[in-house]
């Protein structure tokens, strides 16, 4: 029963890592920025959703709609008139930039929102279902299956939209997308903007899942590192197989060698793939 | 020659003037005001227990000047509060005790919260030699450094597992199982540690003892295997957050067990808050409460007296931790009275000998500079209120026990 338990549980954290690190994934494979905002901009999908629940009673799962939709906007204004000054300068000057960013959105959020943990509690969502011997707890269950979902999405408007062929054509050789007639720029910061309005998904999710602090962005933005490096960088199969082997090891790690070790065990895990399969379980040059 | 004797001449007189005016107008400054430094979490993850510290300083300051000031020796001292944020980040309170004393020139100190901060910034105002009184620091390691001018307000650790281990042995029929939960801390590692002796003391088995990072969002491994392990008592050991966290994914993944009992959370109504019926039955021992009843010297007369002037400035009831901030300053200004000076080393003397009650409990301190004098009261949320079921003298309510 336990191990039906322990398996539930990292399956079910799998699915929001997953969610979590998608949109960190794809402005790292497609714009080369490893963007330290990332886990700023979860908390503030998160405080978007928190106050829509609150103020007006809109649930978290609604709410999504709302904290990605303003993300996306803002993303794409931050990469236009920030970002994109700096597009071709080296890894360190965009990590310097993105790291300096999050900082001051850190504290923007500290200043408005106070460091105070808060969660949206719904009524009816301490239910839970027994499947096969292992108590799974509906916030959660529908949680990982809703930012399943959202993925799924990204998979698929990267496969069959024009936008997303554009953005995996930039990602695969952006002088040779430029002369096909892309805007090189414009899909930048349109690929910004959907990384953006990921995390805001991502994190009006877990408002409901998580308690929620400006001071505990590094959590998310950790995490969403791992994920990207275990399922390999800008795959989106490769997120989702990093999150669930994240969360599994996790899970199973917590168990056997206690739980103050469970992020030990994934980051020996990171280090030996990053030694014996650099690309990462799912790893593989460009988008499909 | 003769312009360098002139020059000589001019600068010994320049300098005498200068020693004249600071000898005159020093003293003059001094007797007007006390300042005390107090770096305090103010904002990052701590900022609620350093807020409400901040609270139950100022409300002791306000009390205090409004009376007039602290008298001594027919002189009245105002007191004026100095306030550094250190963000919850340790390395930053001690450097901010640093700047305090060189740069603020303090006279006495108010540790930063908990105790893994107060050692760490004790170091600080040893070396400078300035009495300093933690408010909320509990663990023995803080105090065992041999250190001369730090006084703790907390009585140690174990004075909180004693009871809850008597209570729940008394309830609870047979051999009781416990497992314990502790977040990888010094003070909450530090009363774990004291939750096993005290489990172990009693014939009790301890069928689970594992350590949580700092952090975590996620104690559904850790509680599954409590679960299967099914104990009769669980006993967590963390802060507000951490608690909140673990009541609300223990219901989510059916942990129903006869004793929870959980330090610190329970204490403050932030928990209940957030968790509504799931903190129903949860237990607790804290260092004080509004419940207890005791009367002594100081600008408040009772405990009861020190909830309505709390509840008259913040519209709240008062929690230990508002309560050890009132009572940081009471202790300092009954030191300071007893020692008929503001000088640090016959301030220190005074506190060393001090014996007084206070709202908070008779205060003494042991010779480590622990407080040893009062006993802190147990307490279990019934019906949405905290109930006092130990000690004896002030309980309002028994211990229930959780249906399976």
């Amino acid at each position: 029963m336990l191990v039906a338990q322990v398996i539930a549980n990292g399956l079910v954290l799998g699915g929001i890592y997953g969610c979590i690190a998608a949109g960190f994934s794809l402005v790292w494979g497609v714009l080369n920025i490893i963007n330290i905002l990332h886990g700023s901009l979860i908390l503030l999908g998160a405080y978007i959703a928190f106050f829509a629940y609150q103020l007006f009673g809109i649930h978290p799962f609604v709410a999504i709609i709302p904290a990605a939709g303003l993300l996306f906007v803002a993303g794409y204004l931050l990469q236009m008139t920030v970002i994109n000054r700096v597009i071709n300068a080296t890894v360190l000057v965009t990590l310097t930039l993105t790291f300096g960013l999050n900082l001051m959105l850190d504290n923007a959020m500290i200043a408005a929102f106070k460091a105070d943990f808060r969660k949206v509690t719904v009524d009816g969502t301490h239910s839970s279902y027994e499947i096969l011997g292992a108590t799974l707890p509906a916030d959660r269950l529908s949680g990982t299956a809703l930012a399943v979902l959202i993925v799924v999405a990204l998979y698929l408007l990267l496969k069959h939209t024009r936008i997303g062929r554009a953005i995996v054509a930039v990602r695969m050789d952006r002088d040779a997308a430029a002369l096909m007639g892309v805007n090189v720029l414009h899909t930048y910061a349109l690929t910004f903007a959907i990384g953006a309005a990921l995390a805001g998904a991502a994190g009006a999710i877990l408002s409901m899942i998580f308690p929620i602090s400006p001071t505990t962005s590094s959590i998310y933005l950790g995490k969403a590192f791992i994920v990207c490096v275990l399922g390999g960088l800008g795959s989106v199969q490769g997120v989702l197989v990093g999150g669930i082997v994240l969360g599994l090891v996790e899970s199973a790690g917590a168990v056997l060698l206690g739980p103050e070790h469970a992020l030990t065990i994934a980051f020996l895990l990171l280090i030996l793939l990053l030694l014996l399969r650099p690309q990462g379980l799912m790893g593989r040059k460009g988008y499909q | 020659m003769t312009n360098n004797v002139t020059y000589t001449r001019r600068t010994l007189l320049a300098a005498s003037l200068l020693a004249g005016i600071t000898h005159c107008s020093l003293p003059a400054l001094a007797a007007d005001i006390i300042k005390i430094g107090a770096p305090l979490p103010l904002t990052g993850a701590l900022s609620p227990e350093g807020q409400k510290l901040q609270q139950g300083y100022d409300l002791w300051t306000e009390t205090v000047n409004a009376s007039g000031g602290i008298r001594v020796g027919g002189r009245t001292y105002k007191v004026e509060m100095i306030y550094a944020d250190y963000q919850s980040l340790t390395p930053r309170a001690v450097q901010l005790v640093d700047k305090l004393v060189s740069q603020d020139g303090v006279n006495f100190l108010f540790s930063p919260f908990g105790s893994g901060a107060t050692k760490a910034a004790s170091a600080a105002s040893e070396k400078y030699g300035i009495p300093t009184i933690a408010g909320t620091a509990s663990s023995a390691e803080v105090f065992d450094q041999g250190y001369k001018y730090l006084f703790g307000l907390f009585t140690p650790n174990e004075t909180l597992t004693e009871p809850l281990a008597d209570l729940v042995k008394q309830k609870l029929p047979g051999k009781v199982r416990i497992a314990i939960l502790s977040r990888n801390d010094l003070f909450p590692l530090a009363l774990s540690k004291d939750a096993d002796k005290s489990a172990q003391k009693r014939g009790m088995e301890v069928v689970y003892s594992e350590k949580y990072a700092i952090g975590t969002l996620d104690h559904s491994s850790a509680l599954a295997q409590i679960k299967s392990l099914n104990p009769d008592w669980l006993f967590v050991t963390g802060y507000t957050n951490d608690m909140i966290l673990v009541r609300k994914q223990m219901s989510e993944l059916g942990v129903n067990l006869p004793v929870v009992s959980m330090i610190i959370g329970p204490s403050y109504r932030e928990f209940s808050e957030a968790l509504g019926p799931l903190s129903e039955n949860v237990l607790s021992a804290t260092w004080w409460h509004p419940a207890v009843r005791y009367t002594g010297k100081g600008p408040f007369e009772s405990a009861q007296a020190y909830a309505e002037t709390f509840r008259k400035k913040y519209a709240v009831d008062p929690d230990y931790t508002n309560a050890v901030g009132s009572l940081a300053g009471t202790t300092l200004q009954l030191a300071i009275e007893k020692a008929g000076s503001i000088e640090s080393t016959k301030v220190r003397d005074a506190l060393t000998g001090l014996k007084v009650d206070t709202f908070f409990g008779p205060v003494a301190f042991g010779p480590t500079g622990q407080v040893n004098s009062y006993v802190p009261p147990v307490f279990q949320i019934q019906d949405k209120r905290p109930v006092v079921i130990y000690p004896a003298g002030i309980k309002t309510g028994d211990l229930k026990i959780n249906a399976r």
